[in-house]
């Protein structure tokens, strides 16, 4: 079992170190920002933003910006890990399937005697790999961080952030997976998957407080929210069931249409 | 003998019953169907591949060869029909499974992960089916493996698809275009390592579309023809009745009737009379040697060679070409149209 998994996985390393690195590198330099930014504009800065719309603070998930637990809940965490990571995990993931298929490796994957329930899961389980890697490393780092700039943040939240986070990121590859599975071309099954996370994304942060805010109800995003982790201490762990329930179901729904499909 | 309609019990009756014979058949195709919409690449095709048989899939490019295969191996659902591999069901996925243990495969236009060596990819064929015949296999088909697939030539990549596919060594061996990437020495080493493993007991089921090149392995052959069967032979009975393409030059003025023997088709002759006037006689200096016209026949002979010796006795002979004639050939003649 799991020689698949360990294949694919083996071939991550490299990616996952160059984005571990620089994700890495990027918090780094917004914890160390962070001080210089803080003692130039003093809680100014809150006011400053109380001037902008409110619909545009809350699209970028900005609560305040004068403590580094705000700051890197809103520069940091909502944008880059929550979009930028949550689309490489789907960008990712659309290529497992999909890939192989454009360049008629399928065939030889499926000669073996394996079932395509585990050609799915275990392709899926090689992103482990970079999971992993930014899980353990990018919390670290911002811990650090944050305690040689000598403004701390609660090492408890951020971890948990970080652990609510996986399902979070999960479920962004679950659905580049389905794409992955539905579409045989790599570059359709990635715009598809990453329009419509994309899409998802702003759509939840923007239509809040509005008519249409039931829509959000489908966007991963409206089941994590750094700035209530880092700021407020609240861990919503039913949240994170109900991502975990939809990680589940979209990898079962992958699997279900590839075990029909006929390989192009 | 029909399983599709048999209940599983009687069937894994018939299975171990098959077995016990020896008379098991390795493949089974009945009324195997596959619909695509726009065409229909197989039309109710119904054969067998007896256990220990190297048994060629025969056809022009865009017959249905590929579609047959990629059904036997499972990567697709037949639209209608039934089809067994090794006593498996190929529409039953864990049924399948089982059989694959057996098999070995060889696609059409091979392709593996071009980041990694060929060596990595034989480690996880090796972790997950086994690799009893690896380093033999390497002896004769020898791959770089400890360089990256993306610096492969096609060749390469062909060995190294000929060892995958033999390394756990499977008791039949499923190969589309096995021929089609090699040069002329690796098919001769190709075609000797088939009759080895054919002595071995193996089966093989193997497409192609150029005759000539698997005639020489085949027991026996099916021609496939716009999705449907057209005859399944022995392959003695085929190249006897496809015959040979004759090119004849003769001094003198030669006419088609010249060549009317038995077993002579479609005679075509030319005179060039050596002192131009006949752009053939720009390519054949020696015509002029002769001292006078010459003239070139050509045609298919499926008659008596001894017929054909003796009618040549009665010319001056100035050049004599005999060659196996094209599959494409024997469509014309037997199956009235051509594929162009």
């Amino acid at each position: 079992m799991l020689e698949i998994a360990r294949f694919e996985g083996r071939h991550r390393v490299r990616g996952t170190a160059i984005v571990t690195a620089a994700l890495g590198g990027f918090s780094l330099m917004y914890v160390v920002l962070f001080p210089t930014f803080a003692e130039s504009l003093g809680t100014d800065i809150d006011e400053l933003l109380a001037a902008y719309p409110e619909a545009l603070q809350k699209a970028f998930g900005i609560q305040t910006l004068s403590t580094m637990e705000g700051f890197l809940a809103s520069e940091l965490y909502t944008f880059f890990w929550m979009l930028v990571i949550g689309l490489y995990f789907a960008y990712s993931a659309a290529g497992l399937i999909a890939a192989d298929v454009e360049r008629e490796q399928m065939d030889m994957l499926l000669a073996l005697p394996v079932s395509r329930a585990r050609v799915v899961l275990e392709k899926f389980a090689s992103l482990a790999v970079p999971l992993l890697a930014l899980t353990v490393v990018v919390p670290v780092v911002v811990y650090a961080g944050t305690v040689a700039v000598d403004y701390p943040v609660d090492p408890v939240s951020l971890f948990v952030l970080h652990a609510l986070s996986v399902p979070y990121l999960l479920t962004f590859a679950g659905v580049g997976l389905v794409a992955s599975v539905v579409f045989d071309r790599t570059s359709v099954a990635q715009r598809a998957s990453l329009g419509l996370l994309t899409g998802l994304f702003f759509a939840e942060s923007l239509l809040t407080d509005t008519d249409y805010e039931v829509v959000g109800v489908v966007s991963p995003s409206r089941y994590l929210d750094p700035n209530a982790v880092l700021i407020d201490g609240e861990y919503a762990f039913l949240d994170a069931a109900v991502l975990v329930v939809a990680a589940v179901a979209l990898v079962g729904l992958a699997v279900v249409l590839f075990r029909r499909k006929d390989i192009a | 003998m029909r399983l599709a309609g048999v209940p599983p019990k009687f069937s894994l009756y018939l299975y171990f019953a098959g077995r016990r014979t020896g008379g098991m058949a390795a493949i089974e195709v009945d009324g195997l169907t596959k619909d695509y919409g726009e065409v229909l690449a197989n039309d109710d095709l119904s054969f067998e591949v007896a256990e220990g048989e190297v048994f060629g899939y025969l056809g022009p490019n865009g017959a249905g060869k590929t579609t047959t295969i990629r059904t036997l191996m499972g990567f697709q659902s037949p639209t209608a029909g039934a089809a067994t591999v090794l006593g498996h069901d190929v529409t039953d996925e864990g049924d399948l499974i089982a059989a694959k243990r057996r098999v070995g495969f060889l696609p059409s236009n091979p392709s593996f992960d071009e980041q990694v060596t060929g060596r990595e990819i034989l480690d996880l064929h090796a972790s997950i089916k086994g690799d009893e015949r690896r380093e033999e296999l390497l002896s004769v088909f020898d791959p770089p493996l400890d360089r990256k697939i993306r610096a492969y030539s096609t060749g390469n990549v062909q060995k190294l698809g000929l060892v995958q596919a033999f390394m756990h060594d499977p008791d039949l061996v499923v190969m589309d275009e096995p021929t089609s990437g090699l040069d002329p020495l690796m098919q001769r080493e190709f075609n000797e390592f088939v009759d080895r493993e054919k002595a071995e007991g193996l089966t093989v089921f193997l497409s192609s579309h150029v005759l000539s090149e698997v005639r020489r392995v085949c027991d026996r052959v099916g021609v496939l023809r716009k999705g449907r069967l057209v005859t399944t032979e022995r392959i003695e009975d085929l190249l006897d009745r496809t015959g040979k393409f004759v090119r004849v030059r003769v001094a003198g003025d030669a006419d088609p009737g010249a060549f009317a023997i038995d077993g002579a088709h479609d005679v075509v002759c030319s005179t060039t009379d050596g002192g131009g006037g006949d752009a053939d006689s720009v390519d054949t200096p020696d015509s002029t040697d002769s001292d006078g016209p010459v003239s070139e026949c050509t045609f298919t002979f499926t008659g008596d060679v001894n017929d054909l010796v003796a009618r040549l006795g009665d010319h001056d002979v100035v050049d004599l070409d005999v060659e196996e004639a094209p599959l494409e050939e024997v469509f014309m003649r037997f199956y009235g149209e051509t594929d162009a």
